[in-house]
């Protein structure tokens, strides 16, 4: 039985950072496995920044990771990543998309957006290994944009780290979607995990 | 088989649910029938989700006006012999405290049980107040979860001990019990239904002096009784490590914290640990065991130091040899976390940590300056947006003439509207509370000769804001009100309130005005305008600034996520607006800095429009002065 495996998922509202929680969530007890986990929502998430943590195991009582203890950081958005720099050590993994969503701020001149490089760069001295992924596109061979959350489950699953079974996750995403949408969104996981292998 | 759902008589299966929906649950095993609340993050969920289940289960479930009412509801259910359940973010709590004050007087017939979710950290709320200190004034009972799991069994059992010792109990909630998430084992539901009695005992139910003086003595009788109880109850645990110089006491969620963190250490043999789930009363004889057994003890608890003091007074009080260590190591602003724990726990016991966090925190400090700014902000296509546009211009106007160094004071309120203080609008000049708004501009007018623009939204009006008006009818206070209605309490999840024409069941109802109630509540001046009509909407709100006399403007428009749904539902098409880059002026910006939508950004020195965030709603095109937007032509 594993102990403890901590995965943070981060993004800008709208998404679907909590949606890849919830289907991990319930993997998890679907396999029988404990799981914890939080996320702040509410005034905090209205276009801002979105986190949510899952935590699998059974060492884990808390429901958020302590400083330094991510296993795998899954980022929906490069500035997003960087801004959980803190939950990472040497032995993380972080999983990226590439695809940058600029704040308003920037367009008003109150704040600037870094590039891709710095950011990279910042997060090689915290972590172990990074994966980049462009999971718009990937998402949009599978046929619809706006699967790219379920491309970077996929990934998250290519790491082949989890202690959750690949066909419970797959159940997970067929019941939460419409029959019609099920297949795109398997596709999605499908190409998202061959992406990280 | 059947799916599994918070509702499903299952116990012993396991669901993987928000801490919200634990705690609904636990109510729902507890056979609870009345629940009344209004929205507040972190609370809103738990009634959102019994509400859910309300003709189900044979419950009845409301969203209160406020949370005054929310709790009268559930005190008369009580007095009645019925389950009831008040669910309140930790300032809701303020505006029930009255009639809390004196419920804890009349005891508890029916179970009933008080919701209060805190938020370390202000996540979503305007302060960190904690609690427990309003539980202390009242003698109320509190327990406080230290997991999803025990939220709910402490809510199934809150009932069942409020009916055994008479009494209400409060349960203490925080952000990171009620937004967390986990998996739950089920337990039995109970179906028993009771039939509401109302029996006549005017010495427990009517309060002038008399009962005042009789009922207090019985309250604290009823409160010593639950302090003689609280040792033996399953949420309060002491593990003693034989030789252990070292004890931890730990309220609520920080033991999940604390095991973690004595675990990280490797110090689970040399730590005695306290878990407490009774912060008030203290279980004595588990606290002063520990106590007799340690040198020292470091408290553990969210917020402020609670638990500390207590145990402080009780080491003076018996001269016990340990030196208590809480608040001098751990923070009273925001949340804790292993981390911190591990920090105290580590100095105390005199060992490292774990890991080198001065380095990630230079990492993380190192990292900062690089980060954008990326606040919560209005939606593209808000109609707050649109009012917020117009009460500056309309303001800046009548100020302009009233001389040059006359600025607009507009105070703000609880609700996305909010969201607005931020750059580029910078829309509200106070945020203090709910209603506060009018409140706080009443003062103003008295002690100011500026124009004073106060805006609140329609579940806020109804909530908190008809009070303060009256007062300005009545007081003549010189200001101009704008009840900004989208016909929902959109900040926390879109819950229907006494505008929106239905109630938490979904059952059809009265649809309120506030127009109307401003009319009967005898204000002069009242108009009702459409915000994405721009001209005519400041023009309304100019002429309001410019009557002599408390004035109303009531700017209507629904929610653009509401507005959007509906769209999708009608499968109506949504036609964006774009930029027409040769009439564009590059250098102009006024768009983006008047309105600060999210959808119109930069790329390069070109302002683009965001199609797939655009819901058309034509405000950027009313305020470009080069008339450059315009809506992107049907293929």
């Amino acid at each position: 039985m594993m102990k403890e495996f901590n995965i943070l998922i981060t993004g800008v509202g709208g998404q679907g950072v909590i949606l890849m929680s919830e289907l991990l969530g319930k993997a998890s007890v679907a396999d029988k496995l404990r799981v914890r986990g939080s996320e702040v929502l509410g005034m905090a998430v209205r276009g801002g920044s979105v986190t949510s943590i899952i935590r699998i195991g059974e060492d884990v009582y808390g429901p958020l990771i302590p400083t330094g203890r991510c296993h795998t950081l899954v980022g929906m958005e490069p500035s997003e990543t960087l801004r959980n720099i803190s939950c990472l050590s040497k032995s993380s993994l972080v999983i990226v998309n590439t695809a940058v969503i600029v704040p308003f701020t920037v367009s008003i001149d109150k704040s600037k957006y870094p590039s891709l490089e710095q950011i990279l760069k910042q997060l090689a001295k915290a972590s172990g290994k990074i994966v980049q992924l462009d999971a718009a596109t990937i998402a949009q061979e599978a046929g619809n944009r706006l699967a790219a959350n379920i491309v970077m489950l996929g990934a998250l699953f290519g790491t082949d780290q989890l202690p959750i079974k690949i066909a419970t996750i797959k159940e997970a995403i067929e019941e939460r979607f419409p029959a019609k949408l099920a297949p795109l969104n398997i596709r999605a996981f499908d190409l998202g995990y061959d992406a990280c292998r | 088989m059947k799916r599994l759902t918070i509702s499903s008589d299952a116990p012993g299966q396991r669901l993987f649910v928000l801490g919200n929906e634990a705690i609904a649950r636990g109510a729902i095993e507890a056979g609870v029938q009345v629940a009344a609340a209004y929205p507040g993050t972190p609370s809103s969920e738990i009634t959102e989700t019994l509400a859910g289940v309300a003709r189900e289960l044979d419950m009845y479930v409301e969203w209160s006006t406020n949370e005054k009412v929310a709790f009268e509801v559930a005190l008369a259910a009580s007095i009645c012999g019925v389950r009831a359940i008040a669910s309140m973010k930790h300032v809701g709590l303020n505006v029930a405290h009255d009639p809390l004050m004196t419920a804890n007087y009349i005891g508890a017939r029916g179970g009933l049980v008080l919701l209060s979710a805190d938020d370390p950290w202000a996540w979503s709320s305007q302060n960190e107040q904690d609690n427990r200190y309003i539980a202390l004034q009242g003698y109320i009972p509190v327990l406080e979860p230290s997991s999803v799991q025990e939220a709910k069994d402490m809510m199934a059992d809150a009932f069942e001990l409020s009916e055994r010792f008479g009494q209400l109990f409060m349960v203490r909630s925080v952000t990171r019990i009620g937004h967390a998430r986990g998996d739950v084992t089920l337990g039995e539901i109970s179906g028993e239904r009771r039939k509401g009695q109302f029996v006549k005992d005017r010495t427990r139910l009517v309060y002038t002096p008399r009962e005042a003086r009789i009922n207090k003595p019985l309250m604290l009788e009823r409160f010593e009784k639950i302090r003689g109880a609280v040792d033996t109850l399953r949420y309060n645990q002491l593990k003693l490590a034989s030789g252990a110089k070292l004890g931890i006491i730990a309220c609520g969620l920080s033991y999940s914290y604390a095991l973690e963190a004595i675990k990280w250490l490797g110090l689970e043999d040399k730590v005695s640990i306290l878990k407490i789930g009774t912060p008030h009363p203290l279980p004595q004889k588990l606290v002063k065991e520990l106590l007799g057994s340690v040198e020292e003890v470091l408290v553990a608890e969210e917020l402020d130091p609670f638990v500390e003091l207590h145990i402080k007074a009780m080491v003076g009080e018996g001269n016990i040899p340990v030196k208590v260590h809480g608040k001098d190591l751990l923070p009273r602003i925001g949340e804790l976390s292993t981390r911190r724990l591990t920090e105290a726990i580590a100095k105390l016991a005199r060992v490292k940590t774990p890991l080198n966090f001065a380095s990630i925190d230079k990492l993380e400090q190192e990292t900062a300056p690089l980060l954008p700014w990326r606040p919560p902000a209005l939606c593209a296509g808000c109609p707050h947006r649109a009012s917020h546009y117009a009460i500056r211009v309309a303001s800046r106007r009548v100020a302009k003439e009233m001389g040059r160094d006359i600025e607009p004071i507009y105070p703000g309120d609880i609700g996305c509207y909010a969201l607005a203080y931020n750059p580029p609008q910078e829309a509200s000049d106070t945020i203090i509370c709910m209603g506060g708004s009018f409140g706080i501009a009443n003062g103003l007018a008295h002690v100011i000769d500026t124009p004073v623009v106060a805006h609140l939204g329609d579940s806020t009006f109804f909530h908190a804001g008809i009070p303060p008006l009256v007062n300005a009818v009545y007081n003549k206070a010189n200001i101009t009100m704008v009840v900004m209605d989208n016909s929902a309490t959109s900040m926390t999840g879109f819950q229907p309130h006494p505008g929106t024409g239905y109630t938490a069941m979904g059952e059809e109802t009265v649809r309120l005005k506030a127009e109307e109630i401003a009319k009967a509540c005898g204000v002069e001046f009242v108009e009702v305008v459409d915000p994405f009509e721009l001209k005519e909407a400041t023009n309304a709100i100019e002429k309001a600034i410019r009557f002599p006399g408390p004035a109303v403007v009531v700017s209507r428009r629904p929610c653009t996520i509401i507005e959007q749904r509906e769209k999708r539902k009608r499968q109506e098409e949504t036609i964006p607006y774009y930029v027409d880059q040769e009439k564009c002026g590059e250098k102009c910006n006024a768009c983006i800095e008047l309105l600060g939508c999210p959808a119109i950004i930069k790329e390069g020195v070109k302002t683009v429009i965001d199609s797939s965030l655009c819901t058309g709603c034509g405000l950027c095109a009313q305020v470009c002065p080069y008339q450059a937007i315009i809506p992107e032509k049907k293929q």
